[in-house]
């Protein structure tokens, strides 16, 4: 009986043992996963490569047309970069019947390509899906018809759209980039061909995710590119295409969506850029043109495209969507060099923040359309002191939300389109909203393009389609 | 011998086989006939009006079955099959690839398939969602909104007293037909009517 006991003891003590040491061996992660990088299979790039492009290759003339307009809106955010029209006639107080009417309206490739418009002359890039070409096309301001459309063969999948810039003029030449970094030249007058540039084969251009939306900019005789890749900024002849100068790239900064600004920093000349990967500001003139006289990679997001505001005293406020929030940096000159500090950096819910378009100043304040992500102010137009840009002024309440639209004043009135096609007038103001009128013009998809306005016709757009409303 | 009877056991045999018979057909016309009743019956059912959600992420934690009835569904018909998708990629994710520190989902339930430039497909893993909606939440800020969320009725007890209706801040819970249990984005629009509603899930 003994010995039964004793076996028994020691053969349960030895299953024990048994199952002691294999649950202690057992790993209890085994069957898990690795989420690593490469499980999506991604593959290259298939259409980068391809054949080379004819920049401008294609031209058609379709019609001529005289005009007496003189106003003009000649680049993204218009002459002084700051979306406000200057010496505008005077604009209805009030829309009745059926104000503001729509005068003509065009057919374009999907595409959030805003217009320019130049003494009667409305110019925006486009692509033509059945052709497959970039194409800048002109067309009369006043009957919306087409005049002529200078335009070159290049391969490109739909991806939110495709085309997404504005084309920059000025009385002798546009200047156009499109979607896959192609830069284009031409005469205003007749759409000849000036130059072409390929940034992608040029500078290695790294073409941003949606294609390009950088908008170009004429500054005097130059265009000024941001192509990252070996040149994070470049500025050639608009009259000969020779390149002038070339800012290196050592830090690898990409090109983002968003548009080179000029500003003026104690006398000092100077562009900024809001790239991916950094905010930097290169010298305009003198001896150092094209030289980087600042820059902080602690404003670094995989999506910019709101363009940088700059103000006088040294301050930069930053922005961006897609979670990235906001950041006011402060430039400061000392001596040879510049300082760069973040004063406020912050999330979408806590302050200003912009998603596509840019904040625009009216009389010491700034004006914004909130993105998705900033909780209960989603979509709505809010008004901040650019002292405190994360307390809220005054908002346009949750029942005046307005999408991802675009916005730009003009004699006195501020214009918002939504994304669905309907288009508010506000009176700006720096103390609260003021809802002048408001009328759905079209049934609009993503109506994002920023608008340009001159001689009293507002151009505006979504993605398939461009209109033009009078509002004097 | 003629007049001698068929042996009982073959009776036996062939009333067992028809008595077998008769069961499978009362229980498959019963199966039929309370399917039909089903399909056409005024029973209704919690469904999650997505164009109401905001993405709060209660629907993880309050749902009486763990995990959650409540899972993520793909309309593919709006995705943009983005490369940096809001509904897969973190927030200023350090880059736009698989690895565990760049995906939203806290469960790894969306798997992502290069299918060619540009373009990515999305697809859920059902047994990994938890319903949490922190996809949705991207998906719906900077995408398309084609990620919702819905109660999946395979796995919903049908309370009478949802728990998560019961704490739904929007109040995107509601009673729908059990014959047309899913509201899908796409067929299912913005107040939509129940014609617009889908029947399958």
């Amino acid at each position: 009986m003994e010995k039964n006991i004793k076996y028994i003891l020691w053969s349960t003590g030895t299953v024990l043992l048994i199952l002691f040491f294999w649950w202690l061996m057992k790993d209890p992660t085994s069957q898990f996963a690795e989420s690593i990088p490469g499980a999506d299979n991604r593959g290259a790039d298939s259409t980068s490569v391809g054949p080379p492009v004819k920049i401008g290759e294609n031209f058609q003339v379709f019609g001529t047309s005289t005009s007496n307009l003189k106003g003009t809106w000649t680049r993204f955010r218009g002459a002084d970069f700051d979306n406000i029209v200057k010496n505008s006639l005077p604009l209805k107080n009030s829309w009745a019947g059926n104000d503001p009417e729509i005068k003509w309206s065009v057919e374009l490739g999907e595409g959030h390509a805003g217009p320019s418009i130049y003494e009667g002359k409305v110019y925006v890039m486009d692509y033509d899906e059945t052709k497959r070409e970039d194409a800048l096309r002109c067309f009369s301001l006043e009957d919306g018809k087409e005049l002529w459309r200078r335009s070159y063969n290049v391969s490109l999948k739909r991806n939110h759209g495709m085309s997404r810039t504005v084309p920059a003029v000025n009385a002798d030449f546009i200047l156009t980039i499109g979607p896959r970094c192609h830069v284009m030249c031409v005469k205003r007058e007749t759409g000849d061909l000036v130059w072409g540039l390929d940034m992608v084969q040029q500078y290695q251009t790294e073409v941003p995710l949606w294609f390009t939306g950088q908008c170009p900019m004429i500054d005097g005789n130059k265009a000024i590119l941001a192509p990252g890749g070996t040149s994070v900024m470049i500025a050639v002849d608009m009259a000969t295409g020779k390149v002038l100068w070339e800012t290196p790239n050592p830090g690898g900064i990409k090109m983002s969506h968003s548009s080179i600004m000029p500003w003026t920093l104690n006398g000092k000349k100077m562009y900024v850029y809001s790239a991916v990967g950094a905010v930097i500001g290169v010298s305009a003139e003198g001896a150092d043109e094209g030289k980087i006289l600042w820059q902080s990679t602690a404003w670094n997001h995989a999506v910019v495209a709101p363009a940088p505001v700059c103000f006088p005293d040294g301050k930069v406020f930053l922005t961006a969507g897609y979670g990235a929030g906001s950041m006011m940096i402060k430039v400061t000159p000392s001596g040879s060099e510049y300082k760069v500090d973040v004063l406020k950096q912050y999330l979408p819910k806590e302050g200003m923040a912009c998603e596509q378009q840019t904040p625009v100043i009216w009389e010491g304040k700034m004006l914004a359309i909130e993105p998705k992500d900033a909780g209960p102010l989603r979509n709505q137009l809010i008004c901040v002191d650019p002292s405190d840009v994360t307390k809220v002024i005054w908002t346009s309440g949750k029942d005046g939300r307005f999408g991802l639209g675009p916005y730009l004043i003009a004699d006195n009135k501020m214009f918002v389109l939504s994304d669905d096609g309907t288009l508010t007038m506000i009176k700006p103001d720096g103390k609260k909203y003021i809802q002048l009128a408001q009328k759905k013009l079209f049934d609009g998809q993503d109506a994002w393009a920023p608008m340009a306005l001159a001689d009293g016709f507002l151009l505006l757009r979504d993605a398939k389609k461009m209109y033009c409303v009078k509002v004097n | 011998m003629s007049d001698k009877k068929e042996p009982k056991s073959i009776e036996r045999r062939r009333f067992l086989r028809s008595g077998m018979q008769m069961a499978l057909a009362v229980s498959l016309g019963g199966v039929a006939g309370v399917s039909l009743l089903k399909s056409t019956s005024k029973d209704l059912v919690w469904q999650i009006d997505p164009f109401k959600c905001v993405q709060c992420g209660r629907c993880a934690d309050e749902c009486v079955m763990t995990p959650s009835a409540v899972k993520c569904v793909h309309a593919y018909d709006l995705c943009g099959y983005c490369d940096l998708c809001g509904g897969y990629l973190k927030p200023d994710a350090n880059a736009r690839t698989t690895a565990a520190e760049n995906q939203l989902c806290p469960t790894a339930a969306i798997k992502r398939q290069y299918i060619e430039e540009p373009y990515f497909e999305y697809v859920i893993d059902e047994s990994l969602c938890i319903g949490c909606a922190k996809c949705v939440a991207g998906c719906t800020s900077f995408g398309n909104g084609s990620l919702h969320l819905q109660v999946r009725h395979d796995r919903c007890k049908n309370c009478n007293d949802c728990s998560i209706a019961r704490v739904c801040p929007a109040e995107a819970f509601q009673r729908v037909p059990a014959d047309t249990p899913y509201l899908i984005k796409g067929g299912f629009t913005k107040g939509g009517n129940s014609e617009d509603k889908l029947k399958k899930g």
